[in-house]
This record gives structure tokens, sequence and C-alpha cells, in this order.
């Protein structure tokens, strides 16, 4: 067993208090693996509030598991020596959302290239620095030429983002955690990124794990999905399996919403869904202490009050939490995890 | 451009006034927008989209100028329009449903005194309450909001409700043309999908045309009847959207469908190579033509005129000089 990243069963409570009125489950047991002999796109998918960011921060070691442990290498984080928390935080990077933020204006752009190769002593030279910098550069499809010299404002948003790719690349990543990368880059240029992220695994073999709201380009990319409904793992598997016949029925909402860019395949109109809008407005939230998504499904039964579903296994390599697959085996969202991520049998 | 139009936008233009020169946002813009249609205008930002959606309205704010051009709204010229006339004319025959509408509420007043203040504005006093509070009661439900809505605070909503109560306001007094500005692009796909039916829905009951503004080409493919592509501050294409889908026109409107991501194909990535022009210094000619696959030596001198091509298809492109003069 070769995991390099792991989430062990994590959960994360925001808020104070005893009672447990003021507390918000941000993540609620989500486990998740990422092997080391399995170089592979992972993607967390989810609307706001699903906990997705919040899993991502666990993730990179910068907000503590309320439970459940974050494990590199087999090592818990918190346990971790300065030696080892050193080489975690060189071999686990991460690009946001808005790539302006990560700048300092008054700074040109050569400054976040050079900083991380100095803090971690990697180049014996300048003309080692220099020459480590135009690599990443170029491997993350920009022209040295074009951006070295240049201060973060006179640079496209996806010229700026494809630099914290660059950024990430000059560490020798294993892992690149993306958290929502192409949400604020014009489309043009969105398929740039993308392709620039997923060269990174088939040419370098570095994983990722994609943090996104889209499922589209989640389906583009990734080999595998979580999709996170308020903090727990709604459905799990092959992304395949998961976007082309969703089980889930959160997961079923989710994917006949995408607006597909093909005016022949239009949202079939059928109203306003059980339990969406009409149910809020009237402030219904039930007394509930089983799924989280029974107030919007259109299938609850009884027994969705009662207790959360467990993970039932429909597939080899898909699960859902749901009790419509009750004659399922409950599988555990760890075993699920490692049936995932395991490499594909050679034929 | 004979057939009936309720709004007629010709040849707009619009600059921003900046220390470094004026940026010509839009830059000789022409549309009409049918009755009872839903246009989209698409594109990337800062290709002139939503400059062009708020010079309609005349919301558009220091440094920006609209340097000429017309805004014919049933034949009467909005951009000639005094300013207490065209604040008449807002929301009544105009209104618009801003970009991150949910934020544009009044936090400190409950949703229903802000739609009573709208239909107050437009009439001369003596509205009785009972009436207005019947039609806004009526509109809360054509959203499928409860009327119980109208004592709440927007905070107390969420975000797809306030996003009900914006479409509920620009609604309310029956315009003919509704400018809806990336109304759903701070939402969920779920809030998204239904919003979006219910703009439709409301929009169909009243008649009321849709220019739907927004980036969103997979929103575009669901919602609108005919797009306009938008690049650099101009139209480069216009069409009905099946069309444009289908046989795109325009090279930049080839490659930007080329690029959108869909659930057929997987890490297969078209982006389109180079940068978006600086609107401070322009390439001569036409906009595109840095980035054009098909450019040719005049590309670069002569700047493409909008052409209808043939029926229906609009484009801004060299490559259809030949038909568009036997047109």
């Amino acid at each position: 067993m070769s995991s390099l990243l792991e989430a062990q069963h994590v959960s994360k409570m925001f808020g104070s208090g005893l009672l447990s009125k003021g507390q918000t489950l941000a993540v609620d047991g989500v486990s998740l693996i990422v092997r080391e002999d399995n170089p592979s796109i992972t993607a967390i998918a989810g609307e706001s509030g699903s906990g997705k960011t919040t899993l991502a921060r666990l993730l990179l070691g910068v907000t503590q598991p309320t439970s459940g442990s974050i494990l590199y290498r087999g090592e818990k984080l918190t346990a971790m020596d300065g030696r080892a928390r050193k080489n975690f935080r060189r071999e686990v990077q991460a690009i946001f959302q808005d790539p302006y933020e990560a700048y300092n204006p008054v700074y040109k752009v050569d400054q976040v290239l050079t900083t991380p190769v100095r803090k971690f002593r990697l180049a014996h030279s300048k003309d080692d620095e220099l020459r480590r910098v135009e690599e990443s550069l170029r491997m993350a499809g920009l022209r040295p030429e074009d951006t070295l010299g240049r201060y973060p404002h006179q640079l496209s948003g996806g010229q700026r983002q494809r630099i914290m790719v660059a950024r990430a690349l000059l560490l020798r990543p294993r892992v690149l955690l993306a958290d929502e990368p192409v949400s604020m880059v014009d489309a043009s240029l969105r398929a740039t990124i993308l392709e620039s992220l997923v060269k990174l695994r088939r040419e370098l073999g570095i994983s990722l794990i994609y943090i996104t709201h889209d499922l589209t380009t989640a389906y583009q990319v990734s080999q595998n999905i979580y999709v996170l409904y308020r903090g727990s793992v709604a459905e799990v598997g092959s992304v395949d399996r998961v976007i082309k016949e969703p089980k889930h029925p959160y997961t079923q909402l989710l994917v006949e919403s995408i607006p597909l860019p093909d005016p022949d395949v239009r949202w079939t109109t059928n109203g306003s869904r059980p339990g969406s809008t009409a149910a809020q407005a009237k402030g219904v939230e039930k007394e509930n202490h089983g799924c989280k998504f029974a107030t919007r499904c259109p299938y609850v039964m009884a027994e969705c009050w009662e207790t959360p579903p467990p993970l039932f296994r429909i597939d080899e390599d898909r699960a859902a939490a749901c009790y419509l697959y009750k004659d399922n085996p409950a599988v555990s969202g760890k075993e699920m995890a490692e049936s995932i991520a395991r490499p594909p049998v050679a034929v | 451009m004979a057939d009936a139009s309720v709004l007629d936008v010709r040849d707009l233009h619009v600059s921003y006034r900046t220390p470094a020169g004026p940026v010509r946002a839009v830059n000789g813009v022409s549309f009409v927008v049918r009755p009872g249609e839903r246009l989209g205008l698409v594109g990337e930002s800062g290709s002139g989209k939503t400059t062009t959606a708020l010079s309609l309205m005349r919301l558009l704010q220091e440094p920006a100028v609209v340097e000429g051009g017309e805004v014919l709204l049933d034949g009467t010229d909005l951009l000639r329009l005094s300013e207490g006339d065209m604040r008449m004319a807002r929301f009544a025959q105009i209104s618009l449903i801003p970009q991150g509408a949910m934020n544009s509420l009044n936090p400190m007043m409950k949703v229903g005194e802000q739609l009573r203040d709208t239909i107050r504005a437009h009439r001369n006093g003596g509205t009785a309450k009972g009436s207005t509070d019947g039609r806004i009661r009526e509109v809360l439900e054509s959203v499928e909001l409860q009327a119980a809505v109208m004592n709440s605070y927007p905070h107390e909503l969420s975000g797809g409700m306030k996003q009900r109560v914006c479409i509920a306001m620009a609604i309310l007094l029956n315009p003919k043309v509704i400018i809806a500005d990336e109304p759903t692009s701070a939402l969920d796909v779920v809030v998204q999908r239904q919003v979006m039916e219910t703009l439709r829905r409301v929009q169909e009951a009243l008649g009321a045309s849709v220019i739907l503004v927004g980036h969103d080409m997979g929103l575009m493919a669901q919602v609108v009847d005919r797009v306009g592509v938008m690049y650099g501050g101009k139209l480069v294409e216009l069409g009905p959207v099946r069309d444009i889908f289908k046989d795109p026109l325009h090279p930049y409107t080839q490659l930007l469908i080329k690029s959108l991501p869909n659930l057929e194909t997987k890490e297969d990535f078209r982006g389109i190579p180079g940068l978006t022009p600086s609107l401070l210094a322009p390439p001569p000619g036409c906009m595109f033509h840095p980035r054009c696959p098909h450019a040719m030596p005049r590309c670069s001198v002569d700047v493409p005129v909008l052409a209808e091509v043939k029926s229906e298809r609009w484009v801004a492109c060299h490559l259809y000089d030949l038909e568009a003069n036997a047109a």
C-alpha cells in the first residue's frame, strides 16, 4: 500500500460553544487516498457550502481536523518533525482560484518564482536558478521572455494562473492541489490551463486534486471524483460512471443542471423540483438526523430521516450514499477510497 | 433590418476616458431586439458586453462616455431623453437585472418596501397601498416566492431567492425589454437552472424581450433564441443560436465553440492561442487578426463590417466579403 496523501475519516467543525446550535460540520467524515504508484487526477466537486475548500485546507495542513487525520507518506501531519514537514510543504503544492491575490503587486512576477527556489535551496547558482525558473515556465506553457521582468498587472489572468502552476512545478511536487483554478479565467484560456494541468500528470507523474463546482471540466480532466454535499461524500467513483450514469439523486440533479453548450440538448423543463425553492421559502427545514439531502430529494423515504446513509457499493469502482441502493453492500469511505485509487490491473 | 424590432441599437460607441487615452470599450455596435425574443450577448472579459448593456439603460458612470449612436426603444432614442424622462423609462419600459444582482438590494430595507418604492417612483402619488401590494404579491408569486418574502430583509434570503426578488423588480412594471447581465454567475448550477427557468417563464408570460449578457456559452445555448458574439468592443457575429453552434462563421466563434468543455470528449483541450486585444492600443484592421488562423493581408488593414452574409446570419469577417457583396 503506497498511499501518498490520505484523508482518514476527517471532519471539521466550525463555530463555538458546547451547544450544537452554533456549530457547522463543514467536512463530515471524508476519506480520500492518492497513491504514489498511480498518478491520477481526483476531482472534488460540490456547490458552495459543500465543504470542498475546507477539505482542501485540511489536506494542505493549514486547517486542523476536528477528528480524523491527514497522512502524508503514512505519517500524520500533526505528528511530523520539522524535516518531514518541510518535505511535505515542498511535495504538496497548491494553486488557487484568484491568480491575482497570490501576487504582491509591487514586485515583478519573478519574485514568486525565485522565492521558493531560494527558500528550499534548490539552485546552486544564479544561472541554475534562472534555468530552473525558465524550464518550469515552459512546462506551464509560457514563454519566459514574455513573462519574466513583468509586473502582475501586465499579464492576463490566464498567464498569472500559469505562473502559479510554474511556481508549483519548481518544487517538483508529488501532489498538486488546484482549487477552482479556471473559474475566473475566460473560456478561450481555460482550455490551455486545463491542458497544462493534465500534462503534469501525463508527463511528470504528478497527482492532482482538482477542486471544482464545474462537473464538465471535472469530467474532462480527472479519473476519479468525490461529489460532496454539505460536507459528506454523496457519490464517489470513476468519473465516467459518476457523470455519465449518476446514481445519487443529488448527483443526478447536478448533472441535469449543467448548461451544456448545445442548443439541441436543452434543460428538460420540469418546473421547480420538489423541495427546492418553495420549501426553502417556507423555512421548512425538518429536524433531520438522517440524509442531508432528504429535504431536497424527490425520492425521499421514511428511513432517510432516521440515520445518515452509508456508502453502498454499486459497481466495483463506484458507491453512493443513498438508501435507494441499500440492497447493495455497504462500504466504508476508506475501502472505497482504496479501491478507486488502486492502479488499473493490466489485462 | 426591416423586420419588427422593439429595440434598435445603432452604431453605439462608448469610451472610457483614462489618463493613458480613451479605451474604446464599445466600438460601433448595432443590433435589433425583436418583440418577445431572448437575445444573448456573449463575450469574454473586456469584450464590451456589460458596457453595452449599461449604456442601453444609461447607467454608465464616469469615466465612461457614450460617444455616439442611437438606442431606439419603439422609435424613441433613449440616449436623447432628459434625465427625468429616462428615469421614468427605466423599469417601466426597459429594466435591468444587474451583475451580482443579489448585492444590489438595499440591506436596510425590507423587500416589500423596495418593491413598493419602484412602483411609487413611477406613479404620481395617489396609488393606494392595497393595489400596490396586490401587484407585488402577484409578481412575487410569479417568480415562485411566497408573499411573506415582502417582510424579509435581503440577508434573510438565499442567493437564489434574492435573485428572484431582482427578477420580480425587473418585471414589476411590465417593461418591454429586460436586460439580464450575468444574472446567475454567482449561483450554483442547480439554482442557476431554476432561476433561468423562472426568468424564461415570466418573460414569456409578459411577452417582453430579454437581452441576456454573459460569458457562458452553455447558458446561451440553453436559454436564448439568437446570440451576438462580442470581441474587442465589436459585435463579430449575430445569428440564431442553433446556427451559430452548428455552423459558426467567424473564426473567433469557431475557436470559442471548439474550446468549450463538453461531456463527449476527454482530455481534448483547444484553447485559443494568443491574448485578447488591448483596447488602449487596438490592432489595426480586424481586432481578431493577430490570433486568427485565417488572417489575410487585408485583415490587418481594413476593419471588417458586420454584414448579413446569408439569411439571418451576420458576421464581421473578410472571409465572407464576396457573400456580403452579393447579398
